[in-house]
């Protein structure tokens, strides 16, 4: 049933699609979404994720990362390079998010590419979606060159709120809300509550009874009914009558709530929320009749429904991906997806197995292009797509690429047409690989399994690293010892050689490698020669002299895997490694509690006597 | 006369900056404004030279990304100096500058007007050095990015043909850089060995070519002297600083080395030389010197060549600042709006890191900008230009529309009252102007141009004459301003004035009174939606009904409490941390454990207020901030907070109310006993 649909939607589009085609030097028209087309836009973007198989996304952020030893690196194990990854996209903000849904049909690629715009716009003053971003000035001159518009991406970006912000901002938007029914009475209450709820209770039966008399008897004129409202504090909530009870703590609120259902036919209560997330008052709203009360429930949930869309704004898309349940194609898993997640769902959680069941429960399927990448041509680098693309050109792999949707409005020779073609690539790579590993998802609706073992690939071990991206080789992180403090500024080489003459242990096989300028990680393939050289290192007195020697009182400091961990674990994220590992070597003795999972507390514990015998 | 870079009016948001470069035409009566770009700025610069050595005083206005890294960073109440300028330098250190406007004022004798030069700077920390410098990040505020938008702000401009800049500091280190790697390349042959069958080859091949050619040289053979050998390499004679030389062209790096192993090892007489032209793209050549003083010179000459390219780089690359320097080396006048931030903002990004406290900026910014004088303190502490004011607000745009009106609406009416007032024209690119419409508010020129017209009347006011106001008197050495000069609120809504004059013992001027601040304690983490009004009832009763003088939100996780005496500080940390040691029902029953439910929540003293806002680190939440800067482990509590079992036991003791107060007096006196009770 579904192909069917797919067939003929595909159909009807071709026709309609017409000219839009190609552009001439190999560039697709990508349909350009900012904040002025987008709400017409959004049911187009709703029939393309439903009428293709996969989507491809791409990001456009303001940096990557800060330091030379904030990229993932092969040393990383999957934790870190998680909080590697999330670092980077806390800080961050997405300027553009390209989507392309498409589908393959033997070597037909129909893709549905569009370009939406963003910016976080605090509409509400609270912060949200983001008080502040990092902005990385190399980054923002890159855009610049391509051509990127600023002035179109703040002034017309679009706005939105990640799920766990709009039900915080719920209650902060200002508008009423329903209040929730109360369950059974909560606490005993004291002599000062119950004075608090007679007193509430007297004033809101004098104000119901005017409200009843007021409905029945229309005879009065207005200096009455007025004089009336000033005395009972009766007010207008629309074409409503209404009391407004101001409260100066939750536990009245609930005082109230609990007090108001004996008047439930015909009183419904609402929460005013004040400026700083508490609750400001409680309205009571006299109901005509039982239909008047379903319609004002109602009224009441369509405006909270247009308020919340309104504030929601591109995170839309995003549950329109979610809910499709399609496999989502990504350039790089873990950058795209911490991203994703930290500014469309809710905060990154401090462990990577909690980010991959978060993320899963709103994007089941994944697939990291980067890993099935490797899987066909090991050696290819995926970060430059064209060239990744041509790497695949000793593969006979015919993919011929369909627009479907019918390209923006505007000219198609601007320039900034040229945005979001990215996530079209990643799709035609997409369908290259999956063609030359001949495996055939147009049959399966569901190509799930082998999509998220992709992405679940690299979940797989954990203590060990793989050492050299190219000619790997599988160390235990153990072996791994890192040095900084060296007097001058060495290469890779030269410090080998240095080191080689400096102490015994390093007579048998070792590697280095500078991981930036203040810092190099030895690779031991021995497993006992790193405790040998940092207890070496650390034990001043125990040296018998040589260049070592030398070297520590010129300040050599070395230090094991654990304290890289925990670097990254404590967040310190100086420019330098250097500066990170000597702060956290300050740092072990006092912060032993850190908030993290049983299993690594037993660690820290380790740790802590591991410094101690420093 | 040039005038191409004037630009009409705002641009519009939608089209790209390149394309409005091009446009020329002025709208009529649209402000003149001087907008400056990397395109037009070594031309710009030559001309501002002039103007700023000739002017009176200099206006200046920025703009920036943002202004706080996160709300608890505001000026606050209970913000003492010392903290105030940790605040402001957090604040210069993370935004970025993305427009400088800069505004020389002539007083024009002849016309019996000041003339301003209004220019507009747009400015990004674009990286124009090669090397690797420190990865440079900014921060923006997105209210602030709205604001920009709000004001037409052109990110395009700013971005794509924003100026870039060094700072001092940068500048030498891009320099020791430089040096270093002129010592790398000297260094680096030595350790070359020929093992390699090919290289062998290659360098027994060259070791022919260059005698060759050098006998050639010397016996004046009538040969081709150049060496060419089929593929892609080639040499060719050239002269190299009036020697003879070969130019190589087309050599691996790797070649290129054995090359000089080569040189050194068998010709005493040809050096092998490297150069970088501003283009950098680099050149090589094996020259010959025809003695060992000849080959010394040589060498010293191709060095310093080297050197003169890295400094010509590094000049090129410290682009704006040479407007800063420029300022600073002429001495003038600066006028600013309530321009604290503005300054130090400067300092960051033009001299280098700022200082870790307010007393040693204060002593390093005299020695750059030595008169600074902000109009916001001008109409603020003369009582007489105060009351001109009429209470209205002392905002720039306020006091601009009250000063100065026939400026704002260009108006020469012959009403007497305006005609008091001080003229001033506009001239840009030498075309002079006295009619305009409003130009952009919040846009750095126009703003410096705000600012400097108001210095202008207000200088007026205070006295000055300037129709019989000679060229050489010094404005900024006159006596009617000499209680306002250098004197910059450093907190203007606490009204906190900070003195540049480091002759002053700074201390008397700050508007402190210490003892105050020893009062308070900082909670945070206390259970949510807890206000400040139950959180003084609390320790009233804890600590005695007047004990809490005031009770002050930082932001919703974190208050400040104000304590009548200091005893009463260390009396409430001492309590807490009792309580929090306690596992007993006293923990539960004391009326602060309202505070401490949760087991999270932190205190201490205005101290750690001051280490936390020193971090580099901007947590949006106070709370987060406190935790992640690490003051927990003052007074956090074992995390062994057994929360479940604690409102169990609090549902089945409900009833207790304040009366059981004497129950939790004998409760703290039997803690011990109910300690060991437990344990047994």
């Amino acid at each position: 049933m579904l192909p069917k649909m797919q067939r003929r939607f595909l159909s009807s589009v071709s026709v309609s699609a017409g000219g839009s085609k190609t552009l001439n030097n190999g560039r697709w028209s990508v349909k350009q979404v900012k904040k002025s087309n987008f709400k017409s836009t959004l049911d187009e973007i709703r029939t393309s994720i439903d009428s293709s198989d996969f989507v491809a996304l791409s990001l456009q952020n303001t940096g990557s990362y800060a330091a030379a030893w904030h990229r993932i690196s092969a040393i990383d194990t999957p934790q870190m390079s998680y909080l590697k990854a999330k670092y980077a996209a806390e800080r961050y903000q997405i300027l553009q998010f390209a989507l392309c849904p498409f589908s393959l049909r033997g070597s037909k690629l129909t893709v549905h590419p569009y370009n939406f715009h963003l910016f976080p716009r605090d509409e509400l003053k609270l912060g949200m979606p983001s008080y502040s971003f990092s902005c990385q000035a190399s980054r923002l001159t890159a855009m610049a060159r391509e051509g990127f518009d600023f002035n179109a991406c703040i002034y017309e970006g679009i706005s939105y709120l990640s799920r766990e912000q709009e039900s915080a901002s719920k209650f902060l938007s200002g508008n009423p809300i329903l209040a929730e029914p109360v369950a059974a009475p909560s606490s005993p209450s004291t002599v000062a509550d119950t004075v608090f709820v007679g007193r509430i209770r007297s004033r809101v039966k004098n104000w119901r009874q005017s409200c009843l008399d007021s409905s029945s008897k229309t005879g009065d004129d207005d200096l009455v009914s007025s004089l009336r409202k000033l005395v009972l504090g009766s007010e207008q909530y629309g074409s409503r009558l209404c009391l407004t009870i101001d409260v100066c703590s939750e536990r009245q609120v609930q005082l109230i709530l609990e007090m108001l259902t004996e008047f439930a036919d015909d009183v419904v209560p609402l929460l005013i929320a004040s400026k700083s997330g508490g609750t400001q008052a409680v309205r009571a709203v006299f109901m005509s009749s039982k239909e008047d009360m379903d319609r004002f429930k109602r009224e009441l949930q369509d405006l909270e429904n247009e308020e919340n869309r309104r504030l929601r704004g591109f995170r839309e898309v995003v549950d329109l991906i979610s809910s499709s349940q399609k496999p989502v194609v990504s350039q790089n898993y873990l950058s795209d997806f911490t991203s994703i997640h930290a500014k469309f769902l809710g905060p990154l959680p401090s462990n990577v197995d909690d980010f991959s069941s978060s993320l899963s429960s709103a994007f089941p399927n994944v697939v990291d292009l980067s890993q099935f990448m490797k899987e066909i041509s090991p050696l290819s680098n995926i970060s430059n797509l064209p060239a990744a693309m041509s790497s695949l050109n000793r593969f006979f792999a015919p993919v011929d690429v369909e627009v479907a949707n019918q390209g923006c409005p505007i000219k198609l020779d601007e320039s900034h047409q040229m945005h979001g073609q990215n996530a079209v690539m990643i799709s035609q790579l997409f369908a290259k690989l999956s063609t030359i590993q001949k495996s055939d998802y147009q049959s399966s609706v569901q190509p799930s399994e082998d999509s998220y073992a992709l992405a679940s690939d690299q979940h797989a071990s954990d203590e060990n690293v793989q050492v050299w991206s190219k000619n790997s080789r599988r160390v235990s992180s153990e072996n791994l010892v890192f040095i900084w403090g060296l007097a001058k500024k060495m290469t890779a080489s030269t410090l080998k050689n240095v080191l080689q003459k400096s102490h015994n242990v390093f007579a048998q096989e070792f590697d280095v490698k500078l991981l930036d300028r203040s810092c190099a990680v030895v690779v031991f393939w021995q497993p006992s020669s790193s405790e040998t050289f940092l207890s070496a290192v650390n034990n001043e007195d125990q040296l018998l002299g040589g260049s070592l020697r030398v070297m520590v009182a010129e300040g050599l400091r070395a230090a094991g895997y654990e304290t890289y961990k925990r670097a990254c674990r404590l967040g310190f994220w100086e420019a330098d490694l250097a500066d990170s590992l000597d702060k956290t070597l300050e740092s072990s003795d006092t912060d032993l509690d850190s908030d993290t999972k049983p299993s690594e507390i037993s660690w820290t514990s380790e740790l802590a006597i591991n410094f101690d015998e420093l | 006369m040039r005038r191409h870079k004037r630009w009409p009016l705002r641009p519009l948001a939608s089209a790209l900056a390149r394309s409005r470069f091009c446009s020329s035409a002025a709208a009529a009566g649209a402000f003149p404004l001087k907008h400056v770009t990397r395109s037009n700025f070594e031309m710009t610069l030559n001309d501002l030279r002039s103007h700023v050595k000739a002017a009176d005083f200099v206006a200046i206005d920025l703009e920036m990304t943002g202004v706080t890294s996160a709300p608890w960073r505001d000026s606050l109440e209970f913000d003492r100096y010392d903290v105030r300028y940790l605040k402001v330098k957090d604040s210069a250190e993370k935004f970025a500058v993305v427009q400088f406007g800069v505004c020389p004022f002539r007083w024009d004798s002849r016309t019996q007007s000041f003339v301003s030069h209004p220019h507009n700077f747009f400015v990004f920390p674009r990286q124009e050095l090669t090397f690797d410098p420190p990865a440079h990040e900014f921060l923006c505020q997105t209210t602030s990015m709205d604001f920009l938008a709000k004001y037409q702000f052109d990110f395009n401009a700013c971005i794509h043909e924003g100026i870039s800049y060094l700072s001092r500091r940068q500048e030498e280190e891009a320099s020791k850089r430089y040096d270093e790697e002129s010592v790398d390349s000297v260094v680096e042959t030595e350790d070359l060995k020929l093992v390699r069958l090919a290289d062998l080859l290659f360098s027994e091949r060259m070791k022919k070519r260059f005698n060759e050619w050098r006998s050639a040289l010397l016996h004046g053979s009538s040969e081709s002297p150049g060496i060419s050998s089929g593929s892609t390499e080639s040499a060719e004679t050239v002269f190299y600083h009036m020697r003879p030389a070969l130019s190589l062209q087309g050599f691996t790096s790797h070649q290129l080395r054995v090359i000089k192993l080569v040189l050194r090892k068998h010709f005493g007489d040809l050096v092998y030389i490297h150069t970088n032209d501003k283009s950098s793209c680099s050149k090589d050549f094996v020259v010959y010197t025809d003695s060992e003083s000849d080959k010394e010179n040589l060498m010293k000459e191709a060095k310093d060549e080297r050197k003169r390219v890295a400094e010509r780089k590094i000049q090129s690359a410290i682009g704006f600042r040479q407007v800063i320097d420029l300022l600073s080396s002429e001495k003038k006048l600066i006028v600013g709006h309530n321009c604290f931030l503005d300054i130090a903002h400067v300092y960051s990004k033009f001299v280098g890191p700022l200082p870790s406290t307010a007393e040693k900026f204060v002593a390093s910014i005299h020695d750059h900008f030595p008169y600074i004088v902000d109009t916001k303190i001008l109409l603020n502490v003369n009582p007489m230009l105060h009351q001109r004011m009429k209470k209205s607000s002392t905002s720039l745009s306020s006091a601009f529309s009250l000063l100065c009106p026939q400026i704002e609406l260009s108006s020469r009416s012959s009403d007497s009252i305006l005609q008091q007032r001080v003229k001033i024209d506009v001239e840009v690119d030498n075309v002079r102007c006295s009619n305009w419409n409003a130009g952009g508010k919040h846009e750095a020129g126009y703003d410096a141009f705000m600012t400097g017209c108001i210095f202008a009347q207000a200088c007026s006011h205070l006295g000055f004459d300037f129709k019989h106001h000679s060229e050489s008197e010094n404005l900024a050495q006159n006596e009617k301003l000499d209680k306002y000069i250098n004197r910059l609120y450093l907190s203007w809504t606490r009204g906190d004035i900070i003195d540049l004059r480091t002759s002053n013992s700074n201390a008397e001027n700050w508007r402190v009174s210490n003892s105050k601040y020893e009062n308070i304690v900082l909670i945070w983490n206390f259970p949510q939606k807890l206000k400040a009004r139950e959180i003084k009832e609390c320790i009233c009763k804890a600590l005695g009904s007047t004990s809490v003088t005031s009770v002050y939100h930082l932001d919703n996780t974190a208050v400040f409490v104000l304590f009548k005496n200091s005893e009463l500080v260390s009396n409430f940390l001492k309590l807490k941390q009792q309580l929090e040691s306690d596992d007993g029902p006293v923990r539960i029953l004391h009326p602060l454990s309202k505070i401490l439910k949760g087991g999270n929540t932190g205190a201490a003293d205005y101290d750690a207020y001051k280490e936390i806002c020193s971090s580099h680190i901007s947590k949006i939440l106070f709370a987060d901030q406190a935790e992640t800067v690490g003051v927990k482990s003052r007074t956090r509590p074992n995390p062994k907070g057994e929360t479940s079992l604690e409102t169990e036991r609090r549902e089945n003791m409900v009833a207790v109310t304040d009366k059981a107060s004497d129950l939790i007096d004998a409760f703290l006196a039997n803690r011990v006993d109910v300690k060991v009770a437990r344990t047994n």
